[in-house]
């Protein structure tokens, strides 16, 4: 009776301590052993992975696991469960030999050898068995290679295996010391400095390690490259450190170009060319004020060719395309930039195809606007062009709308001049201009419809001439004038640039002159020309210098103009409005104030078909 | 009734069980593709499988969902409005990829030789991302399953090679249901038991076989020495792989004898050019020209081989160092004290001479003299040759069913191996005449970073100096190599498979150094990459299937084997020997089946009560049977072969098997 009691006792203080202390692991570990107890290893170490997730802090589920894992051949993974039983319980030598040993055998023979001398000092006998087994061989080898060096001190594998061994036994100074021997002797294997540089991070040498390691990082294999990235932190590295890198490492060409381009960048043009000379011929770059690479970007040709389209150096960037398209063949982007390349180099049969594939792009953005482009390109391949523009544009000065247009049909041939029809419309809705005066300003608006056939000549570096003659049909006639359709003969050279510089800065010219016979046969000459900054794609903030000058003294057709502007573009038309500030140049007949104000909102649109 | 019915239609009208026979690249140039599935056993075809969309083809066929469905695998490369269907779509930022990591080895470095500009992809949340960009984990290879079949999709090609990129697409379309079509067990594999002692050896040997190794050429000198506990682990390790048809060879490192041969003997140590003790890497060589020392390492052998059940001997590298030849003093051997009193007595010049740079037969100063020496040097190394193969032979005497293999390394597509460690092929090869060894080509480590297609050159120049093709072998090493290859360090994945797949098709043993460093991910398709199958299709409820050697076709139920019940093979594979065969569904099981042969399958029938088969091999044969036979006749001889099991060892030669139940 009293054992019942007793039992009965002990079974309510086991429920009992169970309730107040549940092993979370409990049924895991259950499952885990009754696995392992028929071989079942992968079904136990999943669930001891799941006991040690459910209770972390328990040294022996680490244990258990890592002997699992070893029956299984998972050396490198047994090892971690016996690091972290270790952590867990600092006390328990076994499981610090266990892991010595997996370090020695998985090729941490550091640290193997350090775990071992920490356990011999305490007197452990196999620590110090394994100590020696580990310890004399690195000794014995390095007495043979320093002798070896003393026969051959120009042996580079002797320099090599003498300070992998010296690595291998904390020996960080004789190690570091025979990997720059071995390194100087074959500055190529950059692989070495990558050694080189993680030994100096050991020996708190930071300044040295980094320039061994962004050394390595540049101008060597891909895979050094790679680990040395690893070891780098992941900003840009300073300009300092590209220099002393390059103090350790002269011959990088790499490196030196790198830090050239970094000067450019920054505007330190001079030093740029302090290192651009220092390279040899062959690793000068063509051009240099290029963007400097980020060590997590590596250059490559599209993203050379993209820069070099932004900087205007179109065979290069033609060439970097290129092979860009030839790396990756599916590269929409690439296609459009390629076709922007060609359509600035003219040579639109060459952009139009690459347009047209580009514009399969699954990439709608790419799609839109390499359709775009090829819609607006291949017209011009066509043999009859027609060109439809508009601008309408508001004035406060005159409190008018004027409405300037043309439709124009090009016939084009082999032959360099090409015939067109034209149809301009020149005119205003108020007639504004003519209010006050008896003299019109003639250059804002003919109140006339012009038909005419006409002649242009090729664009040569943006320089046009053209002659047309024709009838201008006037639905209003001046006072004075008779006569609703009058001869027009016009005629002129046209001339357009527009020059982008670094951080988006511009500047553009347009320039006409043009003979009018219908303005007393007067020549006028029309400058229009702005410098701004582009501010996205479809913003430009400039500022306006105009000028206009005639052949007779015009007062109308002598002036300039000054004053900010903005342009817009809201597909398919662009907006402008400029805030300008005139003068006439020529006062006599002038009714008018010789200083002015104006402000003039205009919208451009145009297609050609 | 109508079960059994059913069951007999979808034999017959599924040949080749649920394997994945053919593939078809879309488009004129298929880029890689070809390399990576031909490598695991594919065949080319009009229509595929396996289908592969390269980037920028539009494909004529337009139901792709519904090929999908019915078990097509669909590879998608990049942004197309195909792969966008799928729900791969591209976004408008874009990355430079150099970094690869793939999920199933994250620790491996997958490094592009090329950086490569990609979109990031938007991916189906459904689908197992494969392998992403290391930095910032961007999506570069994904797929789901389909009803039947499956997407594979890359963000980029895989490379011209097949493998630059991507080096684990063979194991992303096998997640995805591809079963490769055969599968070889004819790999040898060199073991080292110092990274294995304390895994469970019966857990391994199954999977060793499954992977398709027919041999393991254990490190023998680790057991020179008799010691209880090794010797212990030693003789486990036989029988577990001889429980599992793996053959068991002792491979010696001659002139590295052991550690404790080294610590014991320091006066037959070979010395370098710089007259220091020849410890070299992890192989410290002896001076084997020393009569006494080759007295006792003879004695040495004789004994190891006497103490365990071996199943051949394989003698490896017996020649000299290093690979930086003579230009490198301080790895130079021999320059035993042996070599040079012979030297000298037969050209009147101490060799030592050739490294002294104040002597006028320096080698800088005079090439004559040293090419004279490189050339006795030559000569010595084939003389050791051939006095251990003599020892070899003589051990054979009593042991017959042993084996034997000298690995030498290529001198004929490296031809500086010669004069660099003195390794000349045109004075070895010739003992195949008189000696019955398999030569097995080591691949030396200066040609490691050249591709597959090295492996049929090699091939070729070997096979024009020798009748004895049989013998020719070939020993890839799976190992980091010094060069400055990509995507990875050592051979894994496609390339790997394809290196197996070359090797395969050019010689008639391949073996892999070595079992620890081949990684977990490639085991299971080793047994696919090695198999020589040149041409296999389906044709009216045949599977018609050319092998160049003895393969395993993957099928599932009985077969007919040209026309006849077949009795080698399991429920998922049909044992084939080599040469042209048919394979068709049959209605019956045999009443006894062959289920594995570690020998050459030479021909098989069914007969009644048993089987009858008839088989070639240079060590003992292994052969497993679905039960015991209850008698054995060899060559019309009743036999009581050694049995384990379900397992005979059977003897060495070629012989003619009827087994009963």
């Amino acid at each position: 009776m009293a054992k019942s009691f007793l039992g009965f006792i002990c079974i309510v203080c086991n429920i009992w301590a169970w309730q107040v202390t549940p092993d979370p692991a409990f049924s895991l570990l259950n499952q885990a052993y009754a696995a392992l107890r028929v071989k079942h290893y992968e079904e136990a170490i999943g669930a001891f992975r799941q006991a040690a997730a459910l209770d972390p802090g328990r040294a022996s589920i680490r244990k258990d696991l890592a002997y699992t894992l070893l029956k299984t051949g998972e050396s490198e993974a047994a090892r971690d469960q016996f690091a972290e039983a270790m952590r867990l319980d600092p006390a328990d030598d076994q499981v610090a030999l266990e892991y010595a040993f997996l370090c020695y055998e998985t090729k941490k023979q550091v640290e193997a050898r350090r775990v071992f001398d920490r356990l011999r000092r305490s007197g452990n006998p196999t620590a110090i068995e394994a100590f020696e087994n580990v310890d004399r061989p690195l000794r014995e080898g390095i007495a043979r290679w320093k002798q070896a060096l003393q026969l051959d001190p120009e042996n580079f594998s002797a320099h090599e295996e003498l300070a992998k061994l010296a690595e291998q036994r904390d020996e960080l100074e004789l190690a570091a010391e025979h990997y720059l021997a071995a390194w100087k002797l074959r500055p190529a294997r950059r692989d070495l400095l990558l050694d080189l540089g993680r030994l100096w991070q050991q020996q708190n040498r930071p300044e040295d390690a980094h320039a061994a390691l962004l050394a390595a990082s540049r101008g060597g294999e891909p895979r050094v490259a790679e680990q040395a990235r690893e070891l780098l932190p992941s900003r840009y590295p300073y300009v300092y450190e590209f220099e002393n890198a390059l103090k350790l490492d002269p011959s990088n060409d790499a490196l030196r170009r790198e830090l050239a381009y970094l000067h450019l960048e920054m505007g330190n043009r001079a030093a740029a060319e302090q290192q651009l000379h220092a390279l040899p011929q062959a690793a000068a770059p063509a051009r240099f004020d290029s963007v400097p690479r980020s060590p997590s970007e590596p250059p490559d040709n599209k993203m050379l060719g993209e820069q070099s389209l932004e900087k205007g150096y179109m065979n290069d960037a033609l060439k970097y395309l290129h092979a860009a398209n030839e790396n990756d063949p599916s590269d929409y982007e690439v296609m459009l930039k390629l076709g922007w390349a060609y359509n600035i180099l003219k040579d639109d049969r060459e952009a139009v195809r690459w347009f047209e594939r580009a514009s399969h792009s699954p990439d709608e953005a790419i799609a839109s606007e390499a359709s775009k482009a090829y819609r607006n390109l291949s017209p011009s391949l066509r043999r009859l062009r027609t060109t439809v523009w508009a601008f309408p544009t508001i004035s406060t000065r005159w409190r008018d709308t004027f409405f300037y247009s043309q439709a124009k049909t090009e016939l084009r041939l082999a032959f360099p001049v090409h015939p067109y029809v034209s149809l301009r419309f020149i005119g205003d809705v108020r007639g504004a201009v003519r209010m006050g005066a008896n003299i019109s300003p003639q250059n804002l608006s003919e109140s006339s419809v012009i038909a005419g056939i006409g002649l242009a000549g090729p664009a040569w570096h943006g320089l046009m001439g053209w002659f047309e003659a024709g009838e201008a049909l006037r639905y209003q006639i001046p006072r004075g004038e008779t006569g609703r359709a009058v001869p027009d003969y016009r005629g002129g050279i046209t001339y357009a640039a527009v020059k982008r510089l670094p951080r988006r800065l511009f500047a553009e010219t347009n320039d006409d002159g043009v003979f009018i016979s219908r303005f007393d046969k007067d020549s006028l000459l029309y400058s229009q020309n702005r410098t701004g900054r582009s501010l996205g794609e479809n913003l430009q903030l400039y500022w306006n210098w105009n000028a206009t000058v005639d052949a007779k003294g015009e007062y109308w057709a002598n002036t300039v103009e000054t004053g900010p502007g903005v342009r817009f573009r809201l597909n398919p038309l662009q907006f402008t409005v400029n805030f300008l500030r005139g003068a006439y140049l020529v006062n006599q007949s002038n009714p008018y104030r010789p200083n002015f104000n104006d402000v003039r909102i205009g919208v451009w649109y145009a297609f050609t078909h | 009734m109508r079960s059994h019915t059913s069951l007999l239609l979808l034999a017959v009208f599924c040949p080749c069980g649920a394997a994945t026979l053919t593939f078809h690249v879309a488009g004129t140039d298929p880029g890689g593709w070809p390399a990576i599935l031909s490598s695991i056993g594919l065949q080319n075809a009009a229509r595929g499988e396996i289908e592969v969309i390269p980037s920028g083809i539009q494909p004529e066929e337009t139901d792709w969902a519904q090929r999908v469905e019915s078990g097509t695998i669909l590879v998608l490369e990049g942004a197309s409005p195909l792969a966008t269907s799928f729900g791969f779509r591209a976004g408008t930022k874009r990355i430079s990829v150099r970094s690869v990591e793939d999920v199933r080895a994250p620790e491996l470095r997958i490094v592009w030789e090329q950086a490569l500009d990609v979109p990031v992809f938007e991916v189906p949340k459904d689908a197992r991302v494969f392998a992403r960009e290391r930095w910032d984990k961007t999506p570069l290879v994904a797929g789901y399953k389909r009803g039947s079949g499956a997407i594979l999709w890359l963000a980029a090609p895989p490379g011209p090679h097949g493998y630059d990129r991507f080096p684990y697409l063979p194991q992303a379309l096998a997640e995805l249901g591809l079963e490769a079509p055969f599968r070889s067990s004819r790999l040898w594999a060199f073991f080292d038991s110092a990274y294995r002692s304390r895994v469970d050896l019966d857990y391994f040997a199954p999977r060793w076989r499954q992977a398709g190794i027919s041999a393991l050429h254990v490190a023998a000198w680790h057991y020179w020495e008799p010691d209880p506990q090794s010797d212990e682990y030693l003789r486990r390790l036989i029988e577990a792989c001889h429980r599992n048809a793996i053959q068991v060879y002792a491979w010696i490192e001659l002139p590295h004898v052991s550690d404790r041969f080294w610590e014991q003997h320091p006066e037959w140590r070979e010395k370098t050019a710089l007259l220091q003790d020849a410890q070299l890497d992890w192989r410290k060589l002896m001076n084997l020209t020393n009569r006494a020392a080759f007295t006792e390492v003879s004695r040495g052998l004789r004994d190891l081989i006497g103490r365990f059940d071996w199943d051949g001997v394989n003698l490896a590298e017996l020649y000299f160092e290093s690979l930086e030849g003579h230009e490198n003093p301080a790895r130079f051997t021999p320059m035993n004290s042996d070599v040079r009193s012979e030297y000298r007595s037969a050209s009147g010049i101490d060799p030592l001479d050739l490294f002294n740079p104040k002597s006028e037969r320096y080698y800088a100063r005079s090439a004559a003299p040293m090419a004279q020496f490189l050339e006795f040097r030559a000569d010595l190394a084939r003389r050791q040759q051939a006095e251990w193969i003599g020892q070899i032979e003589e051990i054979r005497r009593s042991h017959p069913w042993l084996d034997l293999a000298l690995t030498h390394v290529d001198d004929r597509f490296d031809t500086s191996m010669r004069e660099k460690i003195g390794a000349d092929t045109s004075k070895t090869l010739p003992m195949l005449n008189q000696h019955d060894f398999t030569f097995l080509i080591e691949d030396p480590a200066t040609i490691w970073h050249l591709g597959p297609q090295r492996y049929p050159q090699i091939a070729a120049r070997y096979q024009s100096m020798t009748q004895h093709l049989e013998k020719l072998a070939i020993d890839i090493n799976i190992v980091e190599r010094y060069q400055d290859v990509y995507p990875t360090k050592q051979q894994t994945g496609s390339e790997l498979f394809a290196l197996l797949h070359l090797a395969s098709g050019g010689f008639h043993r391949v073996t892999l150094y070595f079992e620890n460093s081949i990684l977990p991910a490639d085991l299971p398709l080793l047994p696919a990459a090695s198999a020589a199958v040149p041409r296999a299709e389906r044709s009216s409820g045949k599977l018609m299937v050319n092998a160049r050697e003895n393969v395993g076709v993957v099928w599932s139920g009985p077969a007919l084997v040209d026309g006849r019940p077949w009795p080698a093979g399991s429920d998922r594979v049909v044992l084939l020997p080599s040469g042209q065969h048919a394979i068709e569904a049959a209605a019956l099981k045999p009443v006894l089946r062959l289920l594995d042969l570690n020998a050459e399958l030479d021909s098989a029938s069914a007969i009644a009560g048993g089987m009858e088969f008839s088989y070639s091999s240079n060590a003992r044969a292994l052969a497993v049977f679905e039960s015991p036979p209850a008698s054995f006749q060899i060559d019309g001889v009743k036999a009581y072969p050694p049995m384990i099991g379900n397992l005979a060892m059977l003897p060495r030669g070629q012989h003619v098997v009827t087994a009963t139940k």
